[in-house]
């Protein structure tokens, strides 16, 4: 056994303990952080494949910034653990036949049939110089320009549904504009220093 | 058998990395408290050891027989490895960087991407830290810091897009290589990416969470921030990271804008030859000083921020400017 | 390629380690004497009065959003910088149409008050 091959079993074993355990870890903020190390684990997967770009933007994109979202959602959140799980047993048969139709279709799309090394054999080692990023450069600006293009109008398409969906004005904020403040003109918008005489002292009766 | 003398020899090469880097991080406080003593008309420490030189091994001793404090209703688990995810990505950093021209442990191509994924790995010991600890003060620092992390995050990356429009690979040294010219001092990026150092430096600051940017501890607001349940060693590990990824921050701006470890008149007949007799990882340490000084004259200097201010700073001053610069230099590289 | 990334699993796993080191060196040398005053969480003197994890203005999610979709955009600008100097012009061109429909994006943000911390 390669060393390689015995790093690949190694982590491979992680990330299919850290699945299963995002889905049966009772706490969420457990769950998310064990995907967090489903995320990593399966990019240094992607690193043995020699996808070196991949691999770091799967830890900068899901890691760093998705994970992030997904952890201010879930600490934030006051999910109800009974009400959740109240109707666990009356949704069973529902939620197994979607899961097993789900599995069926997988098995299809990716089964032993369309995959494994006989139809896709493991990429020659490349020389150390050998530069992902770069290959990739090469062809996504050039051959795929529409899709990246496409990609681009998803991604504007993303940002108006962010802010359609989340953007609201808070009517009790007691927000100041910074452009007003240092606009302020002497006179009525500053306070007045009044000058008066002294008050005389009160006799003592 | 080979794998593994090849492991056990990369081991040696990390201990060589991270041993004298945190000696660094633990000198580099007692620099701090010093550097503001002085601006501020005080001494600083100097009572342990010849004007107080031996104070930041007294700290860690006295920090190693505290004790670690869990507070009622933390989650134990997560408490404990909130430090930990936030000195890993600190320390593993440090795997890419040149320290001179054949100096550096892992030479891969993607070294700057990888960077920024770690940076943007950073993160979670804080709101880790915050959540788990189950107080207000920590909780609300955890989202201040995750926000501001994640505003600022764009802006560096964004000015990392344009280094390496000028630079033209991922690989750090070839980075600094791209910088050697026959001016010297003049070649190097901080001139024609004048914008891009500043706003790199100044995104460096705010993602350390140091002055004036420091909301997420804003010892005066929310008294410590993530890190107010912490004692001990637990804290001791925040601390460190947050100094080793000041340290971090400065040496990238070295790297990135100051020729890394070219000497100043690399290039020039004479002079050059001159000063690149001086070993280039001297070049590159004093460079990284410079820049670690003014971190600390930072924290002396300006007032802190408010946070609507920062956020402004970050995604309307900060994001703009570096898209135009990416416009720009694309342009000049393109043509 | 890979024995380049190797160092780098090395280091990952080191740092890690180091971090669960200093920790357990703290449990050990440290002393431990729990109680229940000093273990409640700080809160300036006072007990504390509700639970401390509470719920949040949904403006931070927008921000985390908006966080992700400019990240993805860093993401598609660095492999463009890397081989700028070899897809020329017309690569440029491709990236420059792409940010533009970003910036509108941007835009959009800004003069909606996405942008505005209030």
């Amino acid at each position: 056994m390669t060393f390689e091959k015995f790093l690949f079993y190694v982590f491979s074993a992680i990330l299919v303990f850290a699945a299963t355990m995002v889905i049966t870890r009772r706490n969420p903020v457990h769950s998310a952080l064990f995907l967090v190390l489903a995320f990593f684990t399966s990019s240094i997967l992607w690193m043995l494949l020699e996808a070196e770009f991949l691999a770091i933007v799967l830890v900068l994109v899901y890691v760093g910034a998705v994970m992030v979202l997904f952890l201010f959602v879930v600490m934030m959140l006051d999910i109800d653990q009974a009400a959740m799980r109240a109707g666990f047993i009356k949704m069973l048969p529902v939620g197994l036949l979607v899961a097993g139709i789900m599995a069926v279709e997988m098995f299809l799309v990716v089964g032993p049939k369309y995959f494994g090394l006989d139809k896709y054999a493991m990429p020659a080692p490349h020389p150390a110089d050998y530069s992902n990023t770069e290959e990739l450069g090469n062809v996504l600006y050039t051959i795929y320009m529409y899709p990246v293009e496409i990609a681009s109008v998803i991604l504007l398409v993303g940002i108006i549904a962010a802010i359609g969906l989340t953007l609201r004005r808070r009517p009790d904020n007691k927000r100041i504009d910074p452009a007003l403040q240092v606009q302020v003109k002497k006179g009525p918008d500053r306070i007045r220093v009044v000058k008066m005489p002294a008050e005389k002292k009160m006799e003592a009766k | 058998m080979d794998a593994f003398l090849d492991i056990l020899w990369i081991l040696i090469k990390i201990v060589a990395i991270v041993l004298p880097l945190m000696l660094c991080v633990a000198y580099y406080t007692l620099a701090e408290r010093k550097v503001i003593s002085y601006m501020q008309v005080r001494i600083g420490p100097n009572r342990v050891g010849p004007r107080g030189s031996l104070q930041p091994i007294a700290d860690a001793v006295k920090l190693m027989f505290k004790e670690i404090i869990l507070p009622t209703n933390a989650n134990k688990t997560l408490f404990i490895l909130a430090p930990m995810l936030s000195i890993g990505p600190a320390l593993a950093a440090w795997a890419v960087f040149p320290f001179s021209e054949d100096l550096v442990l892992a030479d891969i191509n993607a070294g700057l991407l990888y960077l920024l994924a770690l940076t943007s790995v950073g993160v979670y010991g804080v709101i880790i830290a915050g959540w788990a600890s189950n107080s207000k003060y920590a909780f609300l620092s955890a989202i201040r810091c995750g926000a501001q992390i994640v505003a600022y995050e764009i802006a560096m990356g964004f000015a990392l897009v344009v280094v390496l429009i000028a630079a033209g690979s991922l690989n750090l040294g070839d980075i600094v290589q791209a910088q050697a010219g026959s001016w010297g001092f003049l070649n190097w990026f901080w001139i024609p990416l004048l914008p891009i150092f500043v706003i790199y430096f100044v995104s460096g600051v705010a993602e350390t969470n140091r002055a004036p940017f420091d909301v997420a501890e804003g010892e005066s607001e929310i008294v410590a921030g993530f890190h107010v349940e912490y004692s001990g060693m637990t804290f001791a590990v925040f601390f460190l990271a947050e100094y080793a990824n000041m340290i971090l921050i400065s040496a990238l701006t070295a790297i990135m804008f100051m020729g890394g470890w070219l000497s100043p008149f690399h290039g020039i007949p004479l002079l050059g030859t001159l000063f690149d007799l001086v070993p280039g990882f001297i070049w590159l340490l004093l460079k990284t000083l410079v820049v670690a000084f003014l971190f600390l004259w930072f924290r002396a200097t300006f007032p802190r921020y408010r946070y609507d201010q920062i956020m402004r700073l970050g995604w309307k001053v900060f994001i703009p400017i570096t898209i135009v610069w990416i416009v720009l230099a694309g342009f000049f590289v393109a043509v | 390629m890979l024995e380049n990334y190797l160092p780098v699993l090395v280091f990952i796993t080191i740092g890690a380690v180091i971090g669960a080191v200093m920790v357990a060196m703290g449990f050990m040398l440290g002393t431990r004497k729990p109680d229940d005053e000093k273990e409640s969480p700080y809160e300036c003197g006072f007990e504390a009065f509700e639970d401390a994890r509470m719920k949040f203005d949904v403006r931070y999610y927008l921000v985390a959003i908006l966080f992700i979709i400019f990240d993805l955009e860093i993401a598609f600008f660095f492999p463009w910088a890397v081989v700028l100097d070899q897809i020329g012009m017309i690569g440029y061109i491709v990236m420059m149409v792409f940010l533009a429909v970003l910036t509108i994006g941007f835009i959009y943000e800004w003069k909606k008050g996405a942008l505005e911390w209030e």
